[in-house]
């Protein structure tokens, strides 16, 4: 267990031990507490002072499965609070092997200054200059360092987006094929690292020195537990092999709730060119893979690989939230166009649900048509060349929403919402309202509960308490990194349950019942609120856009009806 | 009665000779719920199915009516 801290100004590396009030947290818990605790609230997401944090999972690098995610914390230079996302990919587990807690990123560099932070197989860290790689796009500088640093090696890293600083620039994470292709999104992580001075992040894979579990047996028992849930749970282990996220599209759409044309219709037309049984039909007659493994220990393999037709790698993994962004709200019905511009964004290094909302906001401003593919392709083409229009693109659709006047613009905290309108579903649009990272629909996705029939997703009542549930348990699960696709399977007492636990097994301390998901998941939104208070962010900011409040949503033709005094009350601890 | 019936996810899978494109109709008897759909389809509770008519979902015990299209989908918790 230890942190490395990295000073991007003076260029040094501190090795420190992992102070006691950080003891048993990893992921978005220790991301936003340290954030909390030695971030200024009030500094410049893009300034010496704020702090790029990245964190593997408590329980990553365990042998316990689908635990490769990782979290990537900082003031967010696009919601201008706090801010956690997190990837996939093998990044995580590399950094578990090497038993690191946390790489905590400070300073800046001199403008115009790019390095990279190289971890070898025993841990060493050091900074490199990588002005040779200044304006590269992920793929072709992903080729460039695993030729450099071998074939072992985890890599995260910014394309053009983030050295431009765009709001909307993510990180991206090698998968285990080694390419680039899984994201920390959201929430323009990207910018910061750009700011930073710092292009990448290269971890080589063979590390033997992970954390020591105090209880290995009791550890290995609550694992299996975790193992079998997973097995035992249709969404896990049928649906999402065979289909992946992409499974969505059609129940969404069937219940009104797809936000399409920019959200001013709750189903598209066309949706069954772009469903999820849609793309697995075109990815088997093409030879591609509709099952795959994209992250290390995965045992669900959610992903796959979106080929041309001609059998050509475009795409891994297209997902629900992007066919939905780049489909959905743009009116493109042409899976092949998706992925491309899937693929452009993971490329350019571009959050695809923040970018996709941008273009369908500036569609829906009349600058292109509704469905105008190839305008899709050349406004985000436009952001990685830099251009002035590109640059507006590229901080997302409040920019662009403010471009032109335009005031249909899905966003909480200027962050896009995700693929559930908040009319149709209700406890969506408090998750969107309420959590601390803005509009994000894994702080606390309510579909499930619908699909379920434990809630009516038109009735306001019971969606306040369900988003509240929802939002601890996943502070939790994305402190332990563990993948969301498990979490779901685990969303119950004994799933609860395994994960203490696995906790103490691997502390060897005690926790009073209830610790996990409760204990944990209240403290990190506590941490997370009031980092957002003290950087100015106030209850008007926990509302959705007006528009969401007016303007019925067909087919159901309703707006979003819970009050104000019920969403204050969702995270009042 | 009729109900056109069309399945998603792996459950198309299940039925020999479906045909995503277009879907099936099934003959239940007068008064059926969505309960003795799913099981004249043999579709298990264990897979989470949720079936969804006219933009809302239905629950195990509401009738279906004579001539509805239906979509049943397994529940998913998100993507």
């Amino acid at each position: 267990m230890k942190f490395v801290r990295v000073n991007m100004t003076d260029k040094t590396i501190k090795i420190e031990d992992v102070s006691p009030e950080y003891a048993g947290l990893g992921g978005r818990g220790l991301t936003s507490i340290m954030i909390n605790n030695e971030v200024p609230p009030e500094c410049d997401p893009l300034g010496p002072e704020n702090k790029l944090i990245f964190a593997p999972g408590f329980l990553t690098g365990t042998s316990l499965v689908n635990t490769s995610r990782i979290s990537v914390g900082a003031k967010s230079p696009l919601t201008r609070g706090i801010k956690e996302s997190n990837a996939g990919g093998s990044i995580g587990a590399s950094l578990g092997h090497l038993g690191i807690t946390a790489i905590i990123v400070e300073g800046q560099a001199p403008d115009g200054d790019l390095s990279l932070l190289h971890i070898d197989e025993r841990g060493e860290a050091s900074l490199v200059p990588a002005q040779e790689y200044q304006g590269m796009r992920t793929y072709a500088l992903v080729e460039k360092l695993l030729a450099a640093y071998g074939e072992k090696s985890s890599v995260m890293c910014i394309g053009p987006a983030g050295e431009y600083r765009l709001a909307s620039a993510s990180i991206q994470s090698t998968d285990v094929d080694g390419r680039p292709c899984r994201a920390a999104g959201r929430g323009g992580m990207g910018a910061v690292m750009g700011a930073k001075g710092l292009k990448a992040l290269v971890v080589d894979q063979r590390g033997k020195n992970p954390d020591v579990i105090t209880d290995p047996q009791a550890f290995k028992e609550a694992a299996k537990a975790v193992v079998e849930a997973v097995k035992a749970d249709h969404m896990s282990a049928e649906v999402m092999p065979a289909l992946g996220t992409a499974a969505l599209v059609a129940p969404v759409n069937a219940m009104g709730a797809f936000p399409s044309y920019n959200a001013t219709k709750g189903q598209l037309d066309g949706w069954e060119k772009i469903s999820g049984e849609a793309m697995a039909e075109i990815i088997k007659e093409r030879g591609g893979n509709t099952t795959h493994r994209g992250c290390d220990q995965c045992m669900i393999h959610c992903s796959n690989e979106y080929v041309d037709k001609d059998g050509k790698f475009i795409t891994s993994s297209l997902e629900y939230e992007t066919i939905w962004s780049m489909g959905g709200m743009t009116g493109i019905t042409d899976l092949d166009v998706i992925a491309r511009l899937d693929n452009l964004c993971d490329d350019i290094g571009l959050d695809t649900m923040n970018t996709g909302v941008a273009v369908a906001v500036a569609m829906d401003a009349g600058y292109k048509k509704f469905g105008d593919a190839e305008a899709a392709i050349e406004m985000v083409e436009e952001i990685g060349r830099g251009t002035e229009f590109g640059r507006i693109l590229g901080n997302g659709p409040a920019a662009v929403g403010e471009h032109f006047n335009h005031p249909r613009v899905p966003v909480v905290k200027r962050q896009s919402i995700a693929a559930y309108d908040p009319r149709g579903m209700l406890g969506n649009g408090v998750t969107y309202a309420t959590s601390p990272m803005g509009a994000d629909h894994t702080a606390g996705n309510v579909v499930g509960a619908y699909l379920e029939k434990k809630l009516d997703p038109l009735n306001p009542e019971g969606q306040a308490e369900t988003s509240r549930f929802l939002q601890i348990a996943m502070a939790a699960f994305d402190c332990m990194g563990q993948c969301f696709m498990a979490s779901v399977a685990l969303l119950h007492p004994d799933g609860f349950g395994a994960f203490q636990k696995l906790i103490e097994a691997k502390t060897g301390a005690k926790f009073e019942d209830g610790y996990f998901p409760f204990g944990m998941g209240t403290r990190i939104l506590k941490a997370e609120k009031e980092f957002n208070r003290k950087a100015g962010l106030t209850k008007q900011d926990d509302r959705l856009p007006r528009f969401f409040y007016e303007e019925p949503l067909p087919p159901h033709n309703k707006v979003f009806v819970i009050s104000d005094q019920e969403l204050d009350g969702v995270l009042d601890f | 009665m009729k109900v056109k019936v069309k399945l998603y996810g792996t459950l198309s899978l299940q039925v020999p000779g479906y045909k995503p494109s277009q879907g099936m109709e099934v003959e239940i008897p007068d008064g059926a719920t969505v309960k003795d759909l799913l099981a004249y389809l043999e579709i298990l509770e264990t897979r989470g199915a949720a079936v969804i008519a006219n933009g809302r979902v239905l629950k195990a015990d509401d009738k279906m009516q004579d001539g509805v299209s239906v979509d049943v989908f397994q529940s998913m918790q998100g993507g």
